[in-house]
């Protein structure tokens, strides 16, 4: 668990110590919706960016209005930070990120790039096709970048690390799904997040050694609150931290850095780019796609149920459109089955203060209910 | 007082564009007793359909913004209550405000949607457009896409990509006429699609009168058409009538040097939207005998221009060799709607695959200035601006950037300041008003 904690807090570092161990390249990537098994097969290392939540006196000139996790990435390209990145990747999801990746190109115009367009109407009939077409550009850019050819041998092995490391992740919050869960909800989160920058068959052995060990744990919160955290993207673990220093337990998340990275695999098939395809069209909605199909509630309440949570957290980050949008939806939706929730918004950085006596508050109102039920 | 160098008159067809706009606004309240389908969404093949009108929240939201601050305050308001963000677009929140409100400003009852057709666009907001009145009140919505990629064109790559958006549209035709039981009627549509190339010829021209010295027209002025058979569907002969006067009209003051500001010696642009419930700003720059030329979103009903190699300024015309070719299917006309280039052309396009755009535009129309507003609230309206910026100061275009909420939300523009600050702005140029 540590090994996972200290990674993630100086990733920068073992990016670095990756490539000098392996001589290999890095590509950085904005959005859950970029292929990372073709990448992996390429034999390049692809590392989520994610953002740092410091105060930013640098990004004014180019940006503005943007939320503060595609500025924060923005910084730290301009500050010297992702200087260990060969390329950046921007598979379509939010406008923010999109403009995130097209202002490090103005800044950094030798990185190699590519953007992947993904389909918004993910279960649209021909949407597969799309993405299938996309999946083969991306392929043919990524082989002219390393100069080899990607093989159907090498995309069978990334699909199998990485759906190893989806199982072992599920393996994980099923852990937190018991009644009296042995691990806490910012040890999880701190784990799905190094599985986002590591190398995932470093990332596996990992977690192959760490789960045994869990199981045997004792209960690390007995009774407490348990909650749902739902919302924008998020890129540590202080809100879980803050929760659980007043008694409660974040017990499940549909967040894209969390649940909703891993949560479906690749079902392998002879046409391996279509199979790819397909995993990350029916991954869980994103706020930004969920159409006129609409499986974010559904998947929501199922999870809110499965984990059998007592109240739900939204976090949206501050001009975060797809979920400023979606959100009336999801209140709706809450509502309309009692489950209680707070709503509040993120910001650069997290004010403790104000946002733990949010949470008290939300956590004390939740508290009468359980000694009734 | 400085004299006037040119003359300057009214606009002839001006009444007949208002009197379009109005009749557009009434048939969104009218559509019900007409027993007429509302959709909300922006598509031309509506047109097909015996008994559907396609509405678009854009102009609704942005109207109703210029006419009731009063009102729309409330509307925004009654969609932060139900748990939108206060940085999503004003435009949403007025129009779908109003839903959750109930009713009009005038106290009509709102005219509940009957199914959303998207109006796909890079802006994530788009995106998630229509999503409101299908959450609030079951009805059927459709979706597709937006084609984007960054680079060069690859036709190779766009393929897929056309042919997702001639599936998705011939499915949303068939899926209305099996639910709705409406019969399609393709002679009609195929009708309109030629008709509206015309549209596109005259507003080309339009367009290009604009670059001429003196400006035969203001963006304000051009305000008052630029929607007019794109966002505002009307009835495609009345439309072709309208810019065929309006082409006519501005010929006839070119040739005679009719000016929109007769003292005109200071040209500017802008890049998005203005604050719809503050276009005084315009007739305040007048002071100073500067005319706002408009910017490529003002421009879009004439598609996007570019510089060709030698030197001229020409369409970039995505339709291409389909002037050549028959239209005799719904599919034929399906393809030549969508064109060529799968990820189309229009401003918002040209923010992300063509930044340099902005400063051919510049170039074209002559402008010393460009005043670009900073909107807090609604992505599409706001991404790129700050590099926009940078780009035109780099060809020595005056910059200047105001904040607000966004064109359709006065909740964060500073009236006051914004004309203090084109006070200074245009006096640190060397410039003083004319006459005040």
């Amino acid at each position: 668990m540590e090994k996972c904690r200290e990674i993630l807090k100086n990733r920068h570092q073992y990016a670095r110590e990756w490539k000098k161990r392996t001589g290999g390249k890095i590509i950085g990537y904005y959005e859950p919706y970029m292929p990372e098994e073709v990448v992996y097969a390429a034999g390049v290392l692809p590392v989520r960016l994610l953002a740092e939540h410091e105060p930013d006196d640098v990004t004014d000139r180019q940006m503005y209005g943007n939320c503060a996790c595609s500025r924060d990435i923005l910084n730290q390209f301009i500050r010297g930070r992702y200087d260990y990145i060969d390329g950046i990747i921007n598979a379509e999801g939010c406008q923010w990120m999109l403009n995130a990746f097209q202002t490090t190109l103005n800044n950094q115009p030798t990185l190699f790039n590519h953007y992947v367009f993904v389909p918004d109407y993910v279960d649209g009939k021909t949407s597969k096709d799309v993405m299938y077409s996309e999946l083969k550009v991306f392929k043919t850019a990524l082989e002219k970048w390393v100069g080899k050819t990607i093989t159907d041998e090498a995309l069978d092995d990334a699909i199998e690390v990485y759906n190893t490391n989806r199982r072992l992740m599920r393996q994980v919050y099923e852990l937190r799904r018991a009644d009296h869960p042995v691990i806490l909800g910012s040890e999880a989160m701190d784990m799905v997040l190094a599985s986002q920058i590591m190398d995932k068959r470093e990332m596996n052995q990992i977690l192959k050694e760490e789960i045994p060990k869990l199981a045997d744990r004792k209960p690390v919160v007995d009774k407490g609150v348990r909650l749902m955290l739902i919302g924008s993207e998020t890129s540590d673990t202080e809100l879980e931290k803050l929760v659980e220093s007043l008694g409660a337990n974040i017990v499940i998340d549909e967040l894209c850095t969390g649940s909703c990275y891993f949560w479906n695999e690749i079902i392998p098939q002879f046409d391996r780019l279509m199979a790819i395809a397909l995993r990350y069209l029916g991954r869980p909605h994103c706020a930004l796609k969920d159409n006129n199909w609409r499986r974010r509630p559904a998947h929501i309440h199922q999870l809110y149920e499965d984990y059998q949570a007592h109240g739900v957290i939204i976090a949206k980050q501050i001009y975060c459109h797809p979920h400023g949008t979606d959100n009336w939806m999801i209140w709706k939706f809450l509502r309309e089955r009692n489950i209680p929730f707070h709503y509040f918004e993120r910001d650069t950085t997290l004010p403790h203060e104000e946002t733990r006596l949010r949470m008290e508050a939300f956590i004390n109102m939740i508290k009468p209910d359980l000694v009734y039920k | 007082m400085v004299k006037q160098k040119w003359e300057t008159r009214p606009l002839e067809v001006w009444n007949k564009a208002k009197e379009l706009r109005a009749k557009w606004q009434k048939s969104i309240v009218t559509a019900s007793s007409e027993k007429v389908l509302l959709a909300q969404g922006n598509v031309n093949w509506a047109v097909g359909f015996p008994a559907l009108r396609v509405i678009e929240d854009n102009p609704v939201g942005a109207m109703m913004a210029n006419r009731n601050d009063a009102f729309s305050r409330k509307c925004r308001l009654a969609g932060e209550i139900e748990g939108w963000g206060r940085e999503i677009c004003g435009y949403q929140l007025n129009c779908w405000g109003a839903m959750y409100l109930g009713h009009l400003e005038d106290g009509s009852p709102f005219p509940m949607r009957d199914m959303v057709i998207p109006f796909p666009d890079p802006c994530d907001q788009h995106t998630k457009r229509g999503q409101a009145p299908m959450d609030y009140s079951p009805i059927p919505r459709w979706q597709a896409n937006f084609p984007l990629y960054t680079g060069p064109r690859d036709p190779e790559r766009e393929k897929a990509m056309i042919e997702d958006k001639v599936q998705c549209t011939l499915q949303m035709i068939e899926d209305i006429e099996r639910i709705y039981g409406q019969k399609f009627d393709d002679e009609k549509f195929i009708e309109a699609m030629k008709l509206s190339r015309k549209i596109h010829a005259y507003a080309r021209e339009v367009s290009l009168f604009m670059r001429n010295i003196p400006s035969p027209l203001s963006v304000k002025d051009l305000y008052s058409f630029y929607t007019i058979g794109g966002l505002t569907k009307l009835d495609p002969e009345e439309t072709l009538d309208l810019w065929k006067s309006l082409r006519d009209e501005v010929e006839w003051r070119v040739k005679n040097c009719i000016a929109a500001v007769g003292t005109e010696r200071y040209r500017w642009m802008e890049t998005h939207p203005p604050p719809w419930h503050f276009l005084r700003y315009y007739r305040y720059m007048e002071k100073y005998g500067a005319v706002c030329i408009g910017s490529q979103y003002s421009h879009m009903m004439a598609g996007a221009f570019e510089f060709t190699e030698d030197g001229t300024w020409a369409p970039r015309d995505m339709f291409g060799s389909f002037e050549d070719k028959p239209i005799r299917t719904r599919e034929d006309a399906i393809r030549a709607m969508i064109g060529e280039d799968a990820r189309g052309h229009n401003f918002k396009v040209d923010e992300v695959i063509r930044p340099y755009a902005v400063c051919e535009f510049a170039r074209a129309y002559k402008v010393d200035g460009a005043i670009l507003p900073l909107w807090r609230c609604g992505v599409g309206c706001t991404v790129t601006r700050k590099e926009q910026g940078l780009r035109l100061s780099q060809i020595g275009v005056r910059v200047l950037h105001y904040e607000g909420s966004q064109p359709g939300d006065r909740t964060d523009l500073d009236e006051n300041r914004l004309l203090d600050m084109l006070d200074t702005w245009m006096e640190s140029q060397g410039l003083r008003k004319l006459e005040d």
